[in-house]
């Protein structure tokens, strides 16, 4: 068992190297940013001079190989256009990114199982339909367009809630609603095929003949069994919820990660991006490692897998 | 989904009831936070609004634009590569140390240090030394006769040396202090600045206590932000926005034509464009009044020139194209670039409306034009490349911020620039000798040269003189002006 | 099999109808939809001109809004259609390989499908495009190439299970040549739940292209699409709300149905749910 976990945490630090490695390619592909940090009037030599002095004139490998010797100290160097430690500028948005990517979930979650055990109980009933309607009606819509209602409805006309930012405790209802509702359908959906799986069970049956209330035996050992796979679900939507709430962090201007690492990439400042994508590289992998250990511990055949 | 609408329709006719009340706060929202708070290093509009309020100039602009005192009092020439400042002499920084030559000197040897890389370098290069030259006074040397150079001046922030040496260049980038009327209260990266008033500042008190500088990247939100109270004032608003706004009663829209002229590029060196009649064909077919009436809602003024008349060098008696389908549809017919097709190279900073106009309207013409957007570093690589690199055509904003010719049409068409795909050795002459004599006459002269020979040659056309659009609460009072600068203090609530 | 009940033929008919519409736009579409009149813009639904009357109102270019929406669902579908396809080809050989070689195949794949799917899509989508540029056929492949790893791990766990199975040793054992196998009877076994991964990533990947046409990343102008024609009219909110209305209902009925379809497929497929 240990040598399997040292495998596995082996291999998840291959992937999180592949990761950075495919991203530091692709940066350097798409050009640098030297011709954003002069002004519109500089001349070819002047920006030939700073590419020179920003190193970016090297040969790719040469780049690379210099970055994960900084690496290999624990440093992640300096935002060009900032001008100040990329650890420092990383480290001032996590835990917004952290507020906001739970309270997404805790949305998600919080809809979602609800709604899967409605559509498992009254299936193929018409509410049942219906609540499957809503649900993925999150799934449906665009956030640059839901977000902006949202902002309009409960922000402007409702007055209820603050239109933008991050500076009160209520700022984060609104992002963490609308990211949250694309996130529902997947935990719904688990819920409801866990929940009917429990209900054709002969232990419900046995419960109800021992005089258990149907619902109070269902629940919990539904709830009990479906811990695990909410864990999966939520491991698979953390990397998302980090840093792929792009749209929703900029509509809702909220001072996330994804954000900065949208803006990084805008202005070509590599150093920035690249640790972002390793930050939220190592969350995704550490929790999927996690999943994948607890399913492992519960479920011994699957343990002879990678 | 219907219910939803309407209760947003019934929201968007009434405006929340706001609080009249007179703050002593002003809440400013911008598109992006500040990238550096170090005045002499990144020079993007965001950083530029927050951080010039921090500090002091050598010399400013006057609401006309004309170029008055600041820290220094006055100046003159003793011959054509050197000038002499008088400066005032009780001015402190926010630390209570006295502003003196020293810092002046400091200010310019700082910027144009090689080693500290600034992004605004080539802004201030043609400085060639600067020396403290008596108790109040500093004279700055240039390496050639140099008109442009107080024009340049007017956006050199003055630093504390002896601050900025205690705290070394990574610490001044983090607290900035300087001698203006505020001072940075809290940096929250990504979030927000908030400046605090400079009780003691020597141009008087400051209007407001403290100024909050907000990053809100969508403009939706920012409008939003507006009618909700939680911001007093935004910009970088489109026409479309401003006309949204008038029937607010608690906002005002402010707007002002700016030195930012609006262009088409075309491509003089490769491609379909090369032919010069195909160039004066593009010229004939873009309907500028429609332009201007129909998309930009009258907030534009139409120029005959690439250059706007708030910018020293602009002629007015040099006649636009006029628009004329017909004929413009007759020369491409005898340069034999029917049906040609035109790479309209663009990127999400530039107005897709213009684009997507401007590409039906050379279609009417007989021209295909393809609009290929890429990302604003791609876009600069390819626009910025060899002439084949750089595609056809390509929408401009351009503003150099120093209201003078030399800032646009060098850059845009000087042969050797990266901008210019085009090499006329006759307005090289002119721009050349232009920017090497003081005398403003001759200068205006090889302007009209200039501007004569960019006429027949099309190598970009002057779309409209931009103007700048902000909105605010209705008692905040201000008038933004053609340099686009946001000083704060020259802001107040009205009672 | 059964007849599927009437709320799916239901689905199916809309599907149907859109498909329908993005085929035959030319012969649907009231207008020219890249007809611009500078002077008719923002005009609002049913207006009437001389040039015309607009069903649907006219954009911010002054173009039949009516006739960008029928000619966007082509733009949109196509997009949609062929990304999935890209990704469903590319991410089902990668599965099937992986789960079928096992051994260092198995090892290297997979953990280049962890890799790819640490990194959020948006992010990578964005960085694609900044290197191989815009246009139909880059996005179709930035997408494609982004999402392969969702079927991969789907069509891996599904190989290993059915690879397990006595006739596949058994055929294995007679000499049956491996593609042979991979094609004939392991392919149709797992191609059920890649089915459904591929209804969910369709609806997504329509709502993707709308998010790059958001960043100003995606269907080039003036061509429409659902999602650039929603991004142009956000703008426009507050003042012309059949611009975003229109194309949004459009959109949402259309990633409805086909996410609707693919629970009821998941619902057919899945052995546990089947046994109620």
């Amino acid at each position: 068992m240990p040598r399997h976990i040292a495998g596995r945490v082996g291999q998840a630090l291959v992937a999180a190297f592949g990761v950075l490695s495919i991203v530091f390619v692709v940066l350097h592909l798409s050009g640098d940013p030297t011709l954003l940090l002069v002004p519109p009037d500089a001349s070819a030599a002047q920006i030939a001079e700073l590419r020179h002095a920003l190193g970016f004139d090297r040969p790719l490998l040469a780049q690379y190989l210099a970055y994960l010797g900084q690496l290999a100290h624990f440093d992640l160097g300096q935002s060009l256009v900032q001008r100040a430690p990329v650890a420092v500028i990383l480290a001032a948005r996590i835990p917004y990114t952290v507020e906001l990517a739970l309270a997404a979930l805790a949305v998600a979650i919080g809809l979602g199982l609800p709604a899967g055990i409605a559509m498992a109980v009254w299936r193929g009933r018409p509410a049942a339909r219906l609540l499957a309607v809503v649900v993925l009606a999150g799934q449906s819509l665009p956030t640059f367009w839901s977000g902006i209602l949202l902002i309009l409805l409960f922000g402007v006309t409702l007055g209820w809630l603050p239109t933008s930012g991050a500076d009160s405790a209520s700022s984060v209802i609104l992002p963490a609603v609308a990211l949250g509702l694309v996130t529902m359908a997947g935990f719904a959906r688990m819920m409801r095929i866990a929940m009917l799986d429990e209900l054709g069970r002969d232990y419900v049956a046995a419960a109800r003949a021992r005089g258990l209330s149907r619902g109070a035996a269902i629940l919990r050992h539904v709830l009990r069994n479906a811990a695990i796979p909410v864990v999966t679900i939520a491991a698979l939507e953390i990397g998302n919820l980090l840093a792929g709430a792009v749209i929703v962090e900029t509509v809702f201007a909220w001072p996330g990660i994804g954000q900065l690492a949208m803006q990084s990439i805008a202005a070509r400042d590599f150093l920035v991006v690249q640790a972002v994508v390793l930050f939220v590289s190592l969350v995704y992998i550490g929790m999927n490692l996690l999943a994948d250990l607890a399913y492992a511990w519960i479920d011994p055949r699957i343990r002879r897998g990678p | 989904m219907g219910k939803l609408w309407l209760a947003l329709l019934a929201g968007l006719a009434v405006t929340p009831a706001q609080a009249a009340a007179v703050k002593d706060a002003l809440v400013v929202d911008l598109p992006g936070d500040v990238a550096t708070m170090d005045p002499q290093l990144q020079w993007d509009t965001d950083s530029y609004t927050v951080y010039r309020n921090i500090f002091d100039n050598l010399v400013t602009r006057d609401s006309t634009g004309k170029i008055v005192p600041q820290v220094a009092t006055a100046w003159h020439y003793t011959d054509d590569k050197t000038i002499v400042f008088d400066l005032r002499t009780d001015i402190k920084f926010q630390d209570g140390t006295p502003l003196t030559p020293a810092d002046v000197v400091f200010s310019v040897q700082r910027i144009i240090d090689p080693a500290f890389r600034s992004p605004q370098l080539s802004q201030f290069n043609q400085i060639a030394s600067a020396d403290v030259t008596g108790p109040s006074q500093v004279t700055l040397h240039t390496k050639t006769p140099y008109p442009a150079l107080l024009a340049q001046l007017v956006k050199l922030s003055i630093v504390p040396k002896a601050y900025v040496q205690k705290l070394g260049n990574q610490g001044f980038n983090q607290k900035p202090m300087g001698s203006g009327p505020y001072r940075l209260q809290d940096w929250q990266r990504g979030v927000q600045s908030v400046l605090a008033a400079n009780p003691a500042y020597w141009r008087g008190k400051p209007p407001f206590a403290t100024v909050t500088f907000r990053a809100v990247p969508d403009t939706a939100t920012r409008i939003a932000d507006l009618r909700t109270g939680r911001a007093d004032i935004t910009r970088g608003l489109s026409p479309d926005d401003a006309i949204a706004l008038k029937s607010e009663h608690a906002l005002k829209v402010l707007s002002v034509p700016t030195e930012r002229v609006a262009y088409l590029f075309i491509n003089a060196e490769a491609g379909p464009t090369k032919d010069v009649r195909v160039r004066q064909a593009i010229a004939m077919a873009i309907d500028r009044d429609t332009l201007i009436t129909a998309l930009q809602q009258g907030y534009a003024k139409p120029v005959n020139i690439v250059l706007t008349p708030a910018n020293f060098g602009y002629v007015s008696d040099i006649p636009g194209w006029p628009y004329d389908p017909a004929r413009a549809r007759a020369l491409i017919k005898e340069a034999g670039a029917e049906g040609a097709k035109l790479q309209f190279l663009t990127s999400p900073a530039y107005d897709r409306r213009l684009n997507e106009a401007v590409q039906q309207m050379l279609g009417e013409v007989g021209l295909k034009v393809e609009i290929v957007t890429m990302d604003q570093a791609t876009y600069l690589k390819r626009r910025q490349g060899t002439p084949q690199e750089a595609g056809s055509l390509s929408q401009g904003r351009w503003s150099c911020a120093c209201q003078d010719a030399d800032g646009v049409i060098f850059p845009l068409f000087r042969s050797g620039s990266i901008w210019s795909k085009y090499s006329n050795p006759a307005f090289d002459a002119a721009v050349d000798a232009a920017r090497s004599v003081l005398d403003p006459a001759k200068r205006l002269a090889e302007y009209h040269k200039a501007f004569t020979i960019l006429r027949e040659d099309v190598p970009g056309v002057g779309l409209f003189q931009d103007v700048a659009i902000y909105a605010a609460r209705t008692n905040l009072q201000w008038t933004p002006t053609a340099n686009e600068a946001f000083f704060v203090m020259d802001m107040h609530w009205t009672p | 099999m059964r007849r599927p009940p009437p709320a799916i033929l239901l689905l199916l008919a809309i599907l149907a109808g859109f498909v329908v519409m993005a085929l035959a736009a030319p012969l649907l579409a009231p207008y020219d939809p890249l007809h611009q009149s500078l002077l008719a813009r923002l005009r609002p639904p049913g207006t009437a001109l001389r040039a015309g009357r607009f069903l649907l109102g006219t954009d911010d270019l002054g173009r039949d809004l009516l006739s960008r929406l029928i000619f966007g669902a082509r733009a949109s579908l196509a997009v949609a259609a062929s990304s999935v396809a890209v990704s469903l080809a590319t991410g089902s050989l990668l599965g099937l390989l992986s789960g079928w070689r096992r051994g260092w195949s198995e090892i290297v794949i997979m953990r280049l499908v962890d890799s790819m799917l640490s990194i959020p899509a948006i992010l990578l989508a964005v960085l694609t495009v900044a290197v191989l540029g815009p246009g139909f056929v880059k996005l179709v492949l930035v997408l494609g190439l982004t999402r392969w790893p969702r079927y991969t791990r789907v069509a891996y766990a599904q190989t290993l299970q059915v690879a397990a199975l006595p006739y596949i040793r058994a055929a294995e054992m007679a000499g049956c040549r491996p593609w042979r196998i991979l094609l004939r009877h392991i392919l149709p076994n797992i191609a059920g739940p890649l089915l459904v991964v591929a209804t969910s990533e369709f609806g997504l990947m329509i709502l993707f292209e709308a998010g790059l046409s958001f960043l100003g990343l995606g269907i080039q102008p003036p061509t429409p699409s659902w999602g650039s024609i929603m991004s142009a009219g956000r703008d426009y909110v507050a003042r012309a709300w059949w611009l975003t209305v229109f194309p949004g209902a459009a959109l949402f009925l259309l990633v409805l149905s086909v996410n609707l379809l693919g629970d009821w497929l998941r619902d057919r497929l899945d052995p546990r749910s089947a046994t109620r």
